[in-house]
């Protein structure tokens, strides 16, 4: 299917006006919304990680993309609802308490997204209850970003706010950012730390098959 | 509690300190325990890579998981670790590569000249006084008073000056050592005796530019207002982190810590004032006034104010009005009775350094449209257009300060500043003409610059990789600007597309804040009539390559101007003109600052500037 192809390419090159074309294109063409989210957009971003990871794009490269991606997506929406979805897995993300920065967050969700993930996008400056809500809510995975040295501090609150809540054990804890190391998820006692988008994908999709195998069936 | 862990040494080269430390002590610790100053721009976190050292005998611990990430195997092979994770086991000695030693590099004093009408807050009156006697017991502090409203022109000050109980303890003393004579320095704002000092004597000012990395000072003779002496030093805050969030993450972990880092800064201040007067032959005494600018998070920890608040969202600062403060309470050993200004500050990331620069460059006077930026980790930009004032900061990261980048280092000798193509090869030009070692920001701009030109690097930042100088490392494509043959340690000096990314990053980001300036003040860049481009990296930058990859607007180059520490500048007027502290006050009051992390159309802009 040429739309299917066109719309890849459009996402991979961050050519947002082709992207959202090549879309509506698609669901004049009668292709079902869901393929063209699983085959399109989906394919796409996972194909930019793969780039990514081979070091022939870099992160300017995957923001183009992702804004390409969400273009489309706005357009499939309606019909992706209208069909219903199955997803990988459910992700609470947010940037932590006393941090604007989302640019990194956003990323992640992205590709969490095109990876078949359901995103429940908290936004920025999320308090500890904000989180523990979102696991309430469903959330398997809280996922938080924090830009800052004096911010990733915060993660430990919303770590210990999920315990207070009795929260803990039923879900994947996992976090990012420029400033955050290994070294600092194991000290606040996070499940999981990666350093970039695309290495965020494979990280919770391992985190989750370890937490999925504790609670059992 | 176990027994105390045995004491072992570390010789630290080049600068040839032995240090006596305890086992398991990170090499970072261990050199800033001794004043020597380590790049750290993560304060320690295992996170920036800057901290490189090579050991050269001992055993240090096992390489930790940041370092194999950071500096790889071959690398620790070779005997290369990272200071703030390697603790040592047993004596060792270390060597610090020139790109991560912080003393040495090249300090930036140049700036513009002030240029105001000569009217300083503190103006000295001469002054005769009667000897006391038996028919005379008048007070020696009223006795000065009397003399002082005798003088001619009068003394412009409403009703008897105070004098403050540092110049009271004082004024004995000097007055009968004077022979009842003198030169009284008057604080006209406060009408305020700030000291007494001998007749004719040269009333001295202070300016001190605070940035996060480097100390600037000036000296300046109030009388003529001519800069009589100027002197820089690291900011010996770095070994807690070298940018402001590091910073105030470290001043976070309790109130011993942010007095650590004020006492740090204020004695490296007081030392750069008793330099400043020891080559001229003057006495510290002599500094009647001083004036201090620096960005907010400098600004409060040299005045003792708290800074938590700067580094969580909104990011206020404590205070944005002016301080007056007193040397001596601050702990700045002056004239006894002189005063520290702070000026005005617009925001908790646009300081009253970006002020003080405004000031400098007269940027917001004029009816032209001028758009101003200090470039840095944080870059402020004001715009001024139409009677209206503009101003924003933006996070652009360490890239333009050779931070994240694989080769990258501070401007220090050796570091690659200039960088052109021609005949098929990178030609460079180093700091200092020393063997290349690294590259530092204007270096690696220039790099991207010319990759462009000469299509090494693509409009979407990759590099070509049929181009001969792309070599692949582990399937990773890098463009060799120097080879091993012709550096300083041996090693090819390469740029990757990660750093043609950090690069777009940072770019993208001050990009996206200029347009969103202009875009507030509703018009176009080709309407900018003067674009100024202050600070270290702002003034050596090569402004064909900042517009070449899109940091500046494409515009005539006659329409820029590169301007040096303009912010220290801007302290000298503020010593030499009542007006200008006024201006100062009324430019922060009337500067609208915008808020980019939280702009609905910042994240479509910085995308969009990041291409080429």
């Amino acid at each position: 299917m040429a739309a299917l192809d066109e719309l890849r390419e459009a996402v991979i090159d961050g050519q947002l006006a082709v992207a959202v074309e090549q879309t509506k294109r698609g669901l004049e063409e009668g292709i079902p919304a869901q393929t063209l989210f699983d085959d399109g957009l989906m394919a796409a971003m996972r194909r930019v990680g793969e780039l990514f990871e081979e070091g022939e794009v870099f992160v300017p490269e995957m923001l183009v993309a992702s804004r390409a991606m969400t273009a489309a997506l706005e357009v499939l929406k309606p019909e992706l609802v209208a069909e219903g979805a199955s997803t990988s897995g459910r992700v609470a993300i947010g940037t932590v308490m006393g941090d604007l920065h989302d640019i990194g967050k956003n990323l992640v969700a992205m590709m969490l997204r095109g990876n078949g993930f359901e995103i429940d996008d908290l936004g920025t400056d999320v308090y500890p209850e904000r989180f523990v809500q979102a696991i309430r809510d469903g959330a398997e995975v809280v996922a938080m970003s924090a830009l800052l040295t004096t911010t990733m501090t915060n993660m430990r609150a919303v770590v210990e706010a999920i315990g207070e809540a009795g929260l803990r054990e039923g879900v994947a804890v996992v976090i990012g950012g420029a400033p955050i190391t290994q070294t600092f998820a194991e000290e606040v006692g996070a499940d999981g730390y990666a350093r970039d988008a695309s290495s965020a994908v494979r990280m919770v999709e391992q985190v989750l098959g370890r937490v999925r195998a504790t609670n059992g069936p | 509690m176990g027994p105390e862990p045995p004491q072992v040494s570390i010789d630290i080269e080049p600068v040839g300190r032995r240090v006596q430390v305890a086992v398991g002590t990170t090499i970072l610790a261990a050199a800033q325990s001794v004043g020597v100053g380590v790049a750290a721009a993560c304060g320690g976190a295992g996170t920036c890579g800057c901290c490189r050292v090579r050991i050269a005998g001992g055993e240090l611990t096992a390489a930790s998981e940041e370092e194999r990430r950071l500096l790889g195997e071959p690398a620790l092979a070779a005997g290369l670790r990272l200071a703030c994770q390697a603790g040592v086991r047993t004596d060792v000695r270390i060597v610090i590569g020139p790109e991560s030693l912080t003393a040495t590099q090249r300090l930036q004093l140049e700036g513009l000249g002030a240029d105001v009408s000569l009217d300083p807050p503190v103006v000295g009156f001469e002054v005769v006084l009667e000897r006391p006697a038996l028919e005379d017991l008048r007070a020696d502090a009223t006795r000065l008073l009397d003399a002082l409203a005798a003088t001619r022109p009068p003394v412009e000050a409403t009703g008897r000056p105070p004098i403050g109980l540092a110049v009271l303890t004082e004024l004995p003393a000097a007055l009968r050592a004077q022979d009842w004579s003198g030169r009284v320095a008057l604080h006209r704002p406060r009408g305020e005796v700030v000291a007494i000092r001998p007749p004719a004597a040269r009333l001295l000012g202070l300016a001190v530019d605070l940035g996060t990395t480097k100390l600037a000072a000036y000296l300046v003779d109030l009388d003529t207002g001519s800069t009589v002496g100027r002197a820089g030093a690291v900011n010996p805050q770095i070994g807690r982190g070298e940018d402001v969030m590091s910073r105030i993450a470290y001043a976070n972990t309790g109130p011993a810590a942010r007095a650590e880092l004020r006492a740090a800064v204020v004695e490296a201040v007081g030392r750069l004032a008793a330099e400043l007067c020891a080559a001229g032959e003057r006495d510290t005494d002599a500094i009647v006034d001083c004036v201090v600018v620096g960005n907010t998070a400098m600004h409060h920890l040299f005045a003792g104010l708290p800074v938590r608040q700067l580094g969580q969202a909104p990011y206020v600062a404590a205070v944005s009005d002016p301080l007056d403060l007193a040397a001596g309470d601050l702990g700045l050993s002056l004239a006894g009775g002189a005063r520290v200004y702070l000026p005005p500050l617009i925001a908790g990331f646009v300081g009253a350094d970006h002020v003080a620069m405004l000031l400098a460059t007269e940027a917001a006077e004029a009816s032209s449209t001028v758009l101003a930026l200090d470039i840095g980790t944080n870059t402020e930009i004001s715009l001024a257009h139409g009677g209206r004032l503009w101003s924003c900061s933006t996070a652009s990261g360490p890239a333009f300060e050779g931070a994240h980048i694989t080769d990258g280092m501070r401007a220090a000798p050796g570091a690659i500043e200039r960088v052109h193509y021609g005949d098929g090869r990178f030609s460079v030009q180093t700091v200092d003409e020393r063997p290349a070692v690294g590259v530092c920001g204007s270096g690696i701009l220039d790099a991207v610059a010319e990759g462009l030109r000469v299509g090494i690097v693509d409009a979407r930042g990759g590099l070509a990789r049929s181009h001969p100088l792309v070599a692949t490392d582990n399937g990773r494509p890098r463009c060799v600007l120097v080879g091993a043959a012709d550096t300083g340690h041996h090693r090819d000096i390469v740029f990757t597309r990660s750093d043609v990314g950090e690069i777009q990053l940072a770019k993208g980001a001050i990009r996206a804040g200029t347009e969103l300036l202009l875009s507030a003040a509703g018009i176009e860049s080709v309407e900018v009539d003067e674009i100024v481009v202050a600070g270290a990296f702002g003034t050596y930058l090569d402004l064909r390559s900042a517009v070449r990859v899109g940091l500046l607007p494409d515009l005539p180059l006659e329409r820029f101007r590169q301007v040096g520490n303009a912010a220290g500048a801007g302290a000298r007027q503020l010593l030499l003109s009542r007006d200008r502290r006024l201006l100062a006050v009324e430019l922060a009051g009337r500067a609208e600052y915008l808020e980019l992390t939280t702009h609905p159309e910042f994240a479509e802009h910085f995308v969009m500037a990041m291409g080429f």
